[in-house]
């Protein structure tokens, strides 16, 4: 039942999908005609999937295989079919074909591809001018490109030092196989993996925002919406690690009347303290990345040279940040896959 | 052999335990365990045998039944023989820390070992006092002289005190079974309960861990509950032998006694004894 609801429910969707988009060929409204009938086109759109569903529940009647059927229903539950069919000869492969073709076609408008616009000559020699700028660095900021990196470094390192200590304690409370044991812990764990998915849905740059207007502008406002960022993403990938621990010290422990927090510091901790570290350092490595690009919405470090060197449009000071970005990028990346090896 | 007859450390009475899951893994099973006995449990894989054991020291909590621990009183003296004082206490009713405290009492040493591996041999047997240490000090390693010299000797009684520091991954399997052996002594337990404890040895190791249970057994006087594959092990180490089939009790007795026509009853029609030297 809940099968069918589902594969029906998907089928009426494709089914709407793909016949609006035929009146939107026909009629080629532009966004503020759109916007203007908003309520014209929406009830359409609701009436097409209305009428989809009903098309795809016709389609089970005859036991016609839909793309909604190869999804949502079990393998062993479709009717098998005796000859072998290719692809595009089935009725779904007929649909998926569609939809991708329609997809790519929206997309393609959407997007406003426009290859030429490459290749005009205004637009080329306006391209290389820029390259050339940039590609003829200006050393004289270097000192000062420097000292903003370092900020950059330590900005994503206070994040990553002051996120894992956090997310360390947060793990063991998300995992599954420590909490759900019990009804409270369930629910404890349940909460805390929605607030994790909550803020790591949020990028950093937009935590910096908020940051700092909280703040002010600076390296702290960058701190904190990496740390943020960082407490989210690093006890979601804690607490997988968590879950996959053995369970036979777990029993070990157990057996000898330990405590729960016993159990938790002596079998678990050191069945995950390595892919822990591992993931830390990864975990620097990207905030550093990050760190670097905060400066444009005020959170500290080498975009705020950045930023101002761009809006100035001082292409040579801008190609020695860049290059300044690139080897600390690099000489981090290449340091913390050698420490992740190190640490397997 | 001793008598068999000093007073039961262990009274199981129609203990069942079905698993969330539907499987009835315990159907009514009922015995007594005497102090100093060496139990061993036998049956097919699947008949109740680890379940039973995680009973009695609740990594598994029953459905129903009684498993009453007679429990020595800690104020009597310990002197072995005499009939000492006891507190008797159902296991399958207990909650909470209730649960810990009678994990202390009771040993358990598994097939896979369960050491952790990335601490060392010492650290292994230390963790057999965690039960009787706060969590604060446990964390903090903070383990008094008298407990690390306990250790110790309790690795020397397993015969790999010069592994001491060594990691615990270093160890062959016999030699990590061995640790385990010894962190279950720490908790100087008054009853050691073995799964499976040589199946994931090979034959001539298997002996020598079987030979140090036999000692504990005789030389501590421990109580030890151990469920077994091999019928050819048991008779050489059994007090006494219970065989387990689909959840029900169907052997009690002397070792010896298991016959072929037992042994095809106990592990259905078509099973052979495999000998192990």
């Amino acid at each position: 039942m809940n099968q069918t609801f589902r594969r029906t429910i998907f089928d009426a969707c494709v089914f709407a999908y793909l016949i609006a988009f035929a009146f939107l060929v026909a009629l080629r409204p532009d966004s503020d005609r759109l916007i203007e009938n908003m309520t014209f086109y929406v009830s359409v759109t609701i009436g097409l999937a209305v009428m989809g569903g009903l098309f795809s529940l016709g389609l089970r009647q005859k036991s016609v295989i839909t793309l909604g059927d190869i999804i949502y229903t079990p393998r062993y539950l479709q009717p098998k079919s005796t000859t072998p069919t290719p692809l595009y000869r089935t009725f779904w492969g007929a649909q998926l074909l569609a939809t991708l073709v329609v997809t790519f076609v929206l997309g393609w408008v959407i997007t406003d591809i426009n290859p030429l616009r490459l290749l005009e000559t205004e637009a080329i020699t306006g391209a290389m001018r820029l390259f050339g700028e940039i590609a003829t660095p200006d050393w004289s900021i270097l000192p000062k490109a420097t000292i903003k990196i370092i900020e950059s470094i330590f900005i994503a390192f206070m994040a990553t030092a002051l996120s894992t200590p956090i997310a360390f304690v947060l793990s063991f409370l998300s995992a599954r196989n420590i909490m759900g044991k019990a009804w409270l812990g369930s629910v404890v764990c349940g909460l805390l993996r929605i607030g994790f998915n909550l803020s790591r849905s949020i990028e950093p740059i937009l935590w910096a925002i908020i940051f700092s207007v909280w703040v002010s502008f600076g390296p702290f406002a960058g701190m904190l919406a990496l740390m943020v960022h960082s407490i989210a993403s690093l006890a979601k990938q804690y607490s997988e690690i968590v879950e996959g621990v053995a369970d036979g010290p777990i029993e070990g422990i157990e057996a000898t009347g330990a405590g729960a927090v016993q159990v938790v510091w002596f079998a678990v901790v050191p069945q995950v303290v390595l892919p822990y570290i591992s993931y830390t350092i990864y975990r620097w490595d990207t905030n550093l990345r990050m760190a670097t690009i905060l400066g444009f919405v005020g959170g500290g470090g080498i975009g705020t040279l950045l930023m101002e060197y761009q809006g100035q449009s001082r292409w040579p000071q801008v190609g020695t940040i860049i290059v300044v970005m690139a080897f600390v990028v690099w000489l981090m990346d290449a340091f913390s896959s050698h420490v992740r090896s190190a640490v397997k | 052999m001793r008598e068999p007859l000093s007073q039961p450390v262990l009274s199981i009475k129609n203990l069942e335990k079905t698993y969330p899951n539907g499987v009835r893994a315990l159907k009514g099973v009922s015995f007594n365990v005497h102090r100093g006995e060496f139990l061993v449990i036998i049956g097919l894989s699947g008949s109740g045998k680890s379940t039973l054991l995680r009973c009695v020291n609740r990594l598994h909590s029953p459905s129903s039944g009684e498993i009453v621990f007679h429990q020595r009183s800690t104020t009597s003296s310990t002197t072995s023989s005499t009939v000492s004082n006891t507190a008797s206490i159902d296991i399958a009713q207990a909650k909470g820390r209730e649960i810990l405290e009678i994990r202390r009492h009771i040993a358990m040493i598994f097939q896979h070992f369960n050491l952790i591996e990335r601490h060392s041999v010492l650290n292994n047997v230390l963790h057999g006092a965690l039960g009787r240490t706060s969590a604060l000090r446990s964390l903090l390693g903070l383990y008094s002289p008298a407990e690390r010299a306990k250790a110790l000797s309790y690795l020397e009684l397993v015969g790999i005190s010069d592994k001491s520091i060594h990691r615990a991954s270093q160890l062959s399997g016999g030699q990590q079974q061995r640790v385990a052996i010894a962190r279950a002594l720490m908790q100087s337990p008054e009853l050691l309960l073995a799964d499976e404890p040589v199946a994931s040895l090979d034959p001539a190791t298997c002996h020598v861990v079987m030979d140090y249970l036999k000692k504990i057994n005789r030389e501590l006087n421990l109580t030890i509950i151990c469920n077994l594959h091999f019928l050819s092990l048991v008779r050489q180490y059994a007090d006494r032998v219970i065989a387990l089939k689909a959840g029900e009790l169907v052997y009690d007795g002397d070792p010896k006694q298991i016959d072929d026509a037992w042994f095809s009853r106990i592990y259905g029609e078509s099973a052979k004894e495999v000998h192990i030297n």
